[in-house]
């Protein structure tokens, strides 16, 4: 059992130095755990250290493809704001992170 | 509240900074050590003075962040260090120690050394002291200085205070956890995301506590407050009586700025940011028992260069990597630069003191009865050096002073991009200009070295006056003179009350 970082991680470098297993890598396009090393900090910590700490909703994810932290978990945010302005933003650049929400178990 | 004085006979020792358009004046500064206003007096950042002579530079290298702000997206920059919706490119603490070095030898009135973001610099402390380490070995007269949400200060006070760390900037928000609850949503503690009241009360503790080790050790504490209207805007009348109490020498009040497309908390659930009324009338009755600096510009967290200008696009990495450096030369230019600028600054101070040049009256002159004129707002634009040598169309920013009877006084920033993030987001296609003018709202007067027709046609029709008489002239000294032809053309009646907040 292991977590994954997705596409959404802001590569902050917040989870590389908590990781008791040192697990947590920095990679292109964004940082990565090594499933192999991962122990979802079992026994080591009440919660994964990677994402009590990551501020990017969704960014973490577990084997099942279910964000540690879904959307407006961390931020606040109202879920209708986050759609209203992610709806807003749509043809632009900018993207919020929700709107990466649907390809949650990518990677 | 009081304005400073200028009384002929102040001896220029005896205030923090004499000059009248100093945010920290002399008479607020006065309650502070000798050895503190010494400190103070001509550094770049606190003096107003000074700020026109000496560049400043940020470096960033400290990506991680242990809280969350409502007003920050954390795909950005740390909004305290920052403006909103800005992405600095990351350095090595190797990679900021040659550009700290490249620059302090290219620009040599580098004087200050800033760690500012992309997050926490104390959430990252291998990667600052790293940095702040190797800069204090090969050009140890650039002063450092670390900004911080206050959380980890505790556990790194001691070791902060080995390295040749000039000043610290806390940001404190609130000293209600309640309160604090509404700008926080969570902090990360003893490996725990903690939310909510009990999150913000241990972001506080450790605020204040970092506060009070940090004075204790003879550290420079400057606190830096984001003003939250309906959140902790009167709540921060009572932060600025306590951080001073502690000992914190500065107090900075900076506006909350919530543009939606940010996507941060506020910006997506309507939370308004003050109004420049608001803004600098809670300035003003923090500063009634408090050190304000009104001269802070939240620059970006990789700026370089001196006032009003950023040369950080000079000095990217790639750029960087082709330069050498002689370093023994460079600090002897830079002390040259240095002991020439401090003499300056010097004789004006005196030569200020001694014929009251940013009087109303002229020298001689009998002193005009107070409250004769009303006080007014100009705006100057500069590119630094204390004189007006900035073509309103290149301005980014703009120096707002309020001139009256009692001299020329600096009041604030108004950056001409603070009121748009830019691209297509902007209202109804609003034009630079007209969010120039905008920007400029209260003011009576805008100084420049030269302006175009169209802009001068626009100013006049929003009741601004463009005015490019004065260019190449110390700033005070044109603000006053203009004030003085104001005066003497009748257009500064009194009114019932004195305006000092008009728009
Ligand atoms: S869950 Fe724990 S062990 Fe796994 S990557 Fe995150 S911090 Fe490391
Ligand atoms: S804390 Fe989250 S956003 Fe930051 S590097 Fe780790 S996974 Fe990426």
């Amino acid at each position: 059992m292991a977590l994954a970082i997705n596409e959404l991680c802001v590569n902050c470098y917040a989870c590389e130095p908590l990781c008791p297993n040192s697990a947590i890598y920095l990679a292109r396009p964004h940082f990565r755990i090594d499933p192999a090393l991962c122990t979802e900090c079992l026994g080591e910590y009440d919660a994964p250290q990677c994402a009590e700490i990551c501020p990017i909703e969704a960014a973490i994810i577990d084997e099942a493809g279910e964000a540690l932290n879904p959307p407006g978990s961390l931020t606040g945010i109202p879920l209708q704001a986050l759609a209203a302005a992610a709806a807003a933003l749509a043809g632009t650049q900018a993207h919020l992170p929700v709107m990466g929400q649907g390809a949650g178990g990518a990677p | 509240m009081d304005l400073p004085v200028l009384t002929p006979s102040t001896p220029a020792a005896s205030g923090g900074c004499s000059s009248s358009s100093c945010g920290s004046s002399a008479e607020q500064m006065s309650h502070l050590p000798e050895d503190i206003l010494r400190r103070v007096q001509d550094h770049p950042c606190y003096s107003e003075d000074a700020h026109h002579h000496f560049a400043r530079m940020h470096v960033a290298v400290a990506p991680a962040c242990n809280i969350q702000c409502n007003y920050c997206n954390r795909k950005y920059d740390c909004a305290n260090e920052s403006r909103p919706g800005v992405v600095s490119e990351l350095l090595t603490p190797d990679q900021a120690v040659k550009k700290t070095l490249v620059v302090a030898s290219e620009i040599p009135q580098m004087s200050v050394l800033g760690i500012a973001g992309p997050g926490d610099p104390l959430a990252n402390p291998e990667r600052t002291f790293e940095t702040f380490r190797k800069v204090a070995e090969y050009a140890p007269d650039i002063k450092l200085c670390v900004s911080t949400n206050g959380l980890s200060l505790p556990s790194v006070v001691d070791e902060l205070s080995q390295y040749n760390i000039d000043h610290v900037t806390i940001t404190i928000n609130c000293v209600d956890p309640e309160i604090g609850a509404r700008i926080y949503p969570w902090i990360f503690w003893n490996n725990r995301r903690i939310r909510g009241v009990e999150g913000a009360r241990i972001l506080i503790e450790q605020q204040q506590k970092g506060l009070e080790m940090l004075v204790e050790r003879g550290v420079l504490v400057k606190v830096n407050s984001v003003m939250i209207p309906g959140v902790n805007d009167v709540h921060l009348k009572e932060v600025s009586r306590i951080v001073k109490s502690k000992g914190a020498f500065l107090h900075n009040v900076m506006p909350l700025i919530s543009e939606p497309e940010h996507g941060t908390f506020y910006g997506l659930t309507g939370q308004r940011g003050p109004t420049q009324d608001e803004l600098m009338a809670l300035q003003d009755a923090c500063a009634g028992d408090m050190n304000m600096m009104r001269h802070c510009r939240q620059c970006r967290a990789d700026a370089v260069g001196l006032l009003g200008e950023d040369r950080g696009d000079e000095f990217t990495l790639e750029k960087i990597e082709m330069m050498t450096i002689d370093y023994a030369a460079a600090m002897k230019r830079r002390a040259v630069l240095r002991a020439d600028v401090l003499a300056k600054l010097d004789a004006r101070r005196s030569v200020k003191a001694s014929n009251g040049l940013v009087s109303l009256v002229p020298a001689g002159a009998a002193p005009a009865p107070e409250r004769q004129t009303r006080p007014v707002k100009i705006a100057v634009a500069t590119a630094g050096g204390g004189v007006i040598n900035q073509h309103f169309g290149h301005a980014r920013e703009f120096l707002v002073y309020e001139a009256s009877t009692e001299g020329a006084r600096f009041i604030s920033h108004r950056k001409t991009d603070l009121y748009c993030a830019g691209g297509d987001t902007c209202g109804d296609g609003e034009s630079v200009l007209q969010r120039t003018i905008r920007a400029l709202e209260g003011c009576e007067v805008v100084l420049c070295s030269k302006i175009g027709f169209e802009p001068w046609g626009q100013l006049e029709a929003a009741g601004i006056q463009p005015n490019g008489e004065h260019a190449m002239e110390p700033i005070e000294e044109a603000v006053m003179a203009v004030y003085r032809e104001m005066a003497e053309a009748g257009k500064l009646a009194p009114r019932e009350m004195p305006l000092r907040h008009s728009a």
